[in-house]
């Protein structure tokens, strides 16, 4: 922003440009007395050039919650969830993934954490009314090679999970064509990634949903233990690209991560909440003061049936969110994809 | 009488105004802006700034009632059982830690691991700020800046609802029904103003242009920052910058708190040191941020249970007590059935404070 839009006489204008400040944000960075020092303008003249500066750089005043409760202010409350596509599971995330935010999702292997995934891939698609955001889905892998495949399998069998969504609608959405697939090998491609294209794709309104799968890939592998410092800095960095993406574009961001098994109890550390459990989430706290929701999908010992298909039962549970409760749902995978469990399935044990 | 020395004013400008042998505010009154600028060697709007700040320092003065009058312990006392009456939180544990709620005018920072449950006590004080006077509350309304994004509007009803239910079954005589009339969510979320400030510099901003709103908006008590660790910890490469703007910031706040008699309630994270070879959960934005705040109050697991802990508090002693995060928010963590007691106050004068609010 350029100084002469800011509401100024052109003295102070002047006086600014004499110092050299480069940008209106500079101005509320220095103090008053540093200022005054600087442009050689008086205490009121400075005053007033901080005024307007933080006039400038806060586009939005103070907004009172009841007009989003109205549905009045979409900047700041769409209103709007993207749906996992299965009733039992949106109730658990009272709606789905809010659509500003960081949303993880960790598991170890085999949980279920990229067929969830890919179905929030489709169900992204379908119109708001659907618990679709009307767009496409960005597709981040760091890890694995993209399922393909699967993604086929689930796009054909899509009729048969979303029972609720007309035929003729389900026919009508060319599902794999607004699935945009990455493959990032190191973080400096990731970053590239995200800072270049997904931005683009994002401001042209052809994604509404960002997955990276998975996060902890890459921070665990390019790092040694001895440079932690570098690894929570780059962490840092990464993660205010995701929320600056998600606050700017209304998008919401699922991040795949691995899991640990948790240190050894250590009195003078009360980081982890307690789980069912004895393992975390990777990649510390350092991460975990940059999620928003935390979800958790693990993988137990009994298979679930139904028909002649056989799934091993898994249970998606929340561990922390601004508005959920700590609660869990048992679930299973069919080809369909991803089904929080009703009862109508018979389980059997199996060790 | 005010030494030069001690007026707001330029540092280069005192030093000349010293120099030239003006000591005292006495000895520039009645001076014309050209004698001074001459004598002194100032430019002219530079002699006509010093004029007039002294004419606004020493009127103030004449005045009597100037911000710089001095008040007995008494005095205060007394303008502190008037003014400043504590926001009773739905804890009665929290309350009775803190000796009566969360006090007005004063800087209160909450810190704790990720899921502990900050932002839930931020958005339950965000209710409980406005809790009708004759139900022992404050009745005012709240700003809320959150950087992190996680002011859910969900979650905010939610707590709101249970709230008013909480209170319209704790009304007993007219004066308590009449004021749940317009104790509402409706009414409370009209009463909460939110702010999203995305990186510090937008909160800088915001907090530069607040005082401005506060006095458009005199009944707000409470204000909350969700988080401040959240919009300072990420890309500074000059963490000696970011101490200074966040010693700021803490001025700024504190300035706040006093003149506009609220609650300022901001929250931190948790960071890792490392000390002997072993890893201790501190409390982030380093050493000299702790200063800042009046009270810490730090959230915490002690296995599955939840735990707040007061670490710092002039007024207060260190105790440590249990909560819990149910559906309706923030609350004590034995659900056991208190009697609704009377709070007991050292001096009766407040006919209106019967029955104040406890967790039941």
């Amino acid at each position: 922003m350029d100084w002469h839009q800011l509401d100024l006489s052109p003295r102070i204008t002047a006086a600014v440009r004499r110092a050299k400040l480069k940008c209106v944000q500079d101005v509320l960075c220095v103090s008053g007395l540093d200022l005054q020092r600087l442009t050689g303008l008086s205490r009121s003249d400075v005053q007033q050039l901080i005024t307007a500066a933080a006039t400038a750089c806060r586009p939005h005043p103070p907004v009172p919650a009841l007009l989003l409760h109205r549905g009045e202010c979409r900047r700041l409350e769409s209103g709007l969830r993207l749906s996992v596509g299965c009733p039992v599971l949106d109730e658990l995330l009272r709606g789905g993934l809010p659509v500003g935010g960081v949303t993880e999702l960790s598991g170890e292997s085999g949980a279920g954490k990229t067929q969830l995934a890919l179905q929030l891939c489709l169900s992204v698609q379908y119109p708001t009314q659907h618990g679709g955001l009307n767009s496409g889905a960005v597709y981040i892998c760091t890890e694995d090679v993209f399922p393909s495949s699967r993604l086929q399998q689930l796009i054909s069998d899509q009729s048969c999970l979303r029972s609720d969504v007309p035929p003729t609608l389900i026919s009508r959405l060319q599902f794999s064509d607004h699935v945009y697939i990455e493959h990032t090998a190191d973080l400096e491609s990731l970053q590239v990634c995200l800072s270049r294209r997904v931005p683009l794709l994002l401001a042209r309104g052809a994604v509404r949903l960002l997955v990276v799968d998975s996060v902890a890939a890459l921070f665990r592998c390019e790092f040694q233990a001895s440079d932690w410092l570098e690894r929570t800095k780059q962490l840092l960095s990464f993660s205010s690209t995701l929320h600056h993406l998600s606050q700017e574009f209304n998008t919401p961001v699922l991040c795949i991560n691995q899991r640990r098994h948790r240190d050894p109890p250590n009195p003078g550390r009360q980081e982890a909440p307690p789980l069912s459990s004895n393992v975390s989430p990777a990649l510390g706290l350092a991460w975990a003061n940059q999620v928003m929701v935390r979800l958790m999908m693990r993988r137990l010992q009994e298979t679930v049936a139904r028909g002649n298909q056989r799934s091993a039962l898994r249970r998606l549970e929340v561990v922390f969110a601004p508005h959920l409760a700590r609660d869990g749902r048992d679930a299973a995978v069919w080809r369909e994809g991803v089904r929080g469990l009703t009862g109508s399935e018979c389980t059997d044990v199996q060790h | 009488m005010r030494p030069v020395s001690s007026l707001s004013l330029s540092p280069s400008v005192k030093v000349r105004l010293v120099s030239a042998g003006f000591r005292f505010t006495s000895d520039l009154r009645g001076l014309k802006p050209l004698q001074l600028s001459k004598e002194a060697s100032l430019s002219q709007p530079e002699a006509l700034e010093v004029l007039q700040t002294v004419r606004r320092v020493v009127g103030g003065d004449e005045g009597g009632g100037g911000a710089s009058a001095s008040l007995t312990a008494l005095e205060l006392l007394q303008k502190e059982e008037e003014e400043l009456r504590s926001i009773v939180t739905f804890s009665s544990q929290l309350d009775a830690a803190l000796g009566g709620g969360l006090p007005v005018g004063k800087t209160i920072e909450i810190c704790g691991a990720p899921g502990v449950g900050k932002t839930q006590l931020c958005l339950q004080l965000a209710v409980d700020v406005q809790v009708p006077s004759c139900f022992g509350g404050v009745g005012g309304q709240m700003v809320y800046i959150d950087t992190e994004g996680s002011f859910l509007l969900q979650r905010v009803v939610d707590i709101a609802t249970a709230g008013v239910r909480h209170c319209s079954l704790l009304a007993e005589d007219d004066e308590q029904r009449v004021a749940m009339e317009t104790f509402t969510v409706e009414t409370i979320l009209s009463n909460m103003f939110l702010v999203r400030c995305h990186d510090y510099v937008e909160l800088l901003a915001e907090l530069h242009l607040l005082p401005g709103f506060l006095s458009a908006h005199p009944r707000v008590r409470l204000l909350v920052i969700d988080s401040v660790a959240f919009v300072f910890r990420r890309l500074f490469d000059d963490l000696s910058q970011r101490t200074r703007l966040l010693n700021d910031l803490a001025q700024q706040l504190i300035a706040m708190a006093t003149r506009h008699k609220m609650a300022v309630v901001i929250t931190n994270q948790m960071t890792t040191r490392l000390r002997g070879g072993q890893s201790q959960l501190v409390p982030a934005l380093g050493e000299s941020w702790g200063h800042a705040p009046a009270i810490r109050l730090l959230l915490h697991w002690v296995g599955p249970q939840r735990m707040a802990a007061i670490f710092k508090s002039p007024a207060h002693m260190d105790s440590t007590i249990q909560y819990q995060i149910t559906s309706e928010g923030f609350r004590d963590a034995n659900q056991c059935e208190q009697p609704q007691s009377k709070r007991p106050r050292r001096h009766t004068n407040q006919p209106a404070a019967s029955q104040r609010v406890t967790s039941c």
